[in-house]
């Protein structure tokens, strides 16, 4: 009886994904993208992301830079950078929890054009 | 590869206290529940090795809880220790499903204690351990949609496997008392229907959560569950060798079976540590390739 039970539950499980981790859905700048003006640092989530610690970095250091969210979980992470942006390359690492708990990190680059 | 999360020393801390915790919990969950379903079975001595693991593990496993909270917060401020006891990390921890699953976790493993209490007592330690049992489905991927369905596999996936893991210490034991071999015996008839459910379970799961064949071969998370699964099935190669052959052989006081069957539960102890790191590893470093 309980075999049965159980055989009609496993089969009446439908094959289905399971997505749980919130995602990077996109950035701005977009990842590899060479712009000629940084006025905005943001990045999509496509479920609540609690952003942490933000840090921009060029070759010769990091850049200040003041976010306009905080760290309430949002979708749209936005921060603007405290000085204008030399030419060159730029790196963005971010750190924080995902929806579901889980410790997110990740990063994207772009490179302001002269 | 893809899905594989960059590895430093607060997430190898991770790793072997999420393995901790997840044994400590398998085991109170285990000996409660072999204490209950062999309590006609088993000799006195048995029993009350099995009541003092419960209670072993069910104390280990609060203060794990406890240090998960810190390794947690660490993690997720990137300020390395210094953020283990940041109250808004630890804040933002709580706030998240790791808290709901720490307050059934723990509250589960409080309740596990009263199986030194004769009579009613082991009926509030059961409760515990679908207390604990239910912890597992609040964190994780198995909140991922189907949620019902995963949340109930999952379930009695770690329960056939906490049965499994709660009884090799007291079956060790059992070996040498007078009814050992009356105990071994019984335990293998139990153990087929719990390995049936653990397989099918187990299968439920991996289909759920990885979804195709390739995604199991070509992602970290697939290649992690594929070592996963090649270490229980030694574990239940050797489980088919004591329940075919070292037990009847014990039972016929054979010369030597007590100890090959004594070594060979010994290895499955080895076994069961190695699949708690790799799916500790598993779902630590990696994510399922859904969520790419
Ligand atoms: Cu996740």
């Amino acid at each position: 009886m309980i075999r049965f039970v159980f055989l009609a539950f496993v089969l009446a499980i439908p094959p289905a994904f399971a997505a749980a981790h919130s995602k990077s859905a996109g950035t701005t700048p977009a990842d590899g993208a060479t712009v000629a003006e940084v006025s905005e640092l943001s990045m999509q989530f496509d479920a609540p992301m609690r952003i942490i610690s933000v840090t921009l970095s060029a070759a010769d250091g990091d850049i200040p830079i003041e976010r306009e969210t905080g760290t309430d979980p949002v979708t749209v992470f936005r921060a603007t950078p405290l000085q204008d942006l030399a030419p060159g390359s730029y790196r963005l690492d971010w750190r924080g929890m995902a929806a579901d708990g889980h410790p997110m990190q990740g990063s994207f680059s772009f490179t302001k054009s002269k | 590869m893809s899905g594989l999360a960059p590895i430093d020393t607060i997430t190898v801390l991770a790793i072997v206290a999420k393995a901790a915790g997840t044994g400590a919990a398998l085991l109170a969950m285990g000996s409660v529940l072999f204490t209950v379903i062999f309590a006609s079975y088993a000799d006195a001595s048995v029993l009350r090795l099995a009541r003092r693991i419960a209670i072993g593990a069910a104390v280990a496993g609060l203060v794990v809880l406890a240090l998960r909270f810190g390794i947690r917060a660490a993690r997720i401020s990137g300020m390395g220790f210094e953020g283990a006891v940041d109250p808004m990390m630890l804040g933002f921890v709580w706030q998240s499903p790791l808290g709901d699953a720490a307050i059934w976790r723990g509250l589960g493993e409080v309740s596990v204690l009263a199986v030194l209490i004769p009579g009613l007592g082991r009926w509030i330690a059961v409760a515990g351990s679908f207390a604990i049992a239910g912890s597992f489905a609040q964190i994780g991927h198995s909140l991922g949609d189907p949620r019902g369905a995963l949340a109930i596999a999952l379930v009695i996936h770690i329960l056939a496997a906490a049965l499994w893991i709660g009884a090799l210490a007291p079956l060790h034991r059992a070996v040498g008392v007078a009814r050992g071999a009356g105990l071994l015996h019984h335990f293998g008839k139990v153990a087929l229907y719990g390995v049936a459910v653990l397989v099918a379970t187990g299968f439920a799961l991996a289909w759920m959560l990885v979804g195709t064949l390739l995604a199991l071969v070509s992602t970290a998370y697939g290649l992690g569950l594929l070592v996963k699964v090649l270490i229980v099935c030694g574990l239940l190669g050797i489980a088919a060798l004591n329940k075919l052959w070292l037990v009847p052989a014990l039972g016929a006081g054979r010369p030597g079976a007590k100890r090959a069957l004594r070594r060979s539960i010994s290895v499955e102890m080895i076994a069961v540590v190695l699949i708690l790191l790799a799916t500790a590893s598993l779902t630590t470093v990696t994510t399922p390739p859904v969520n790419l």
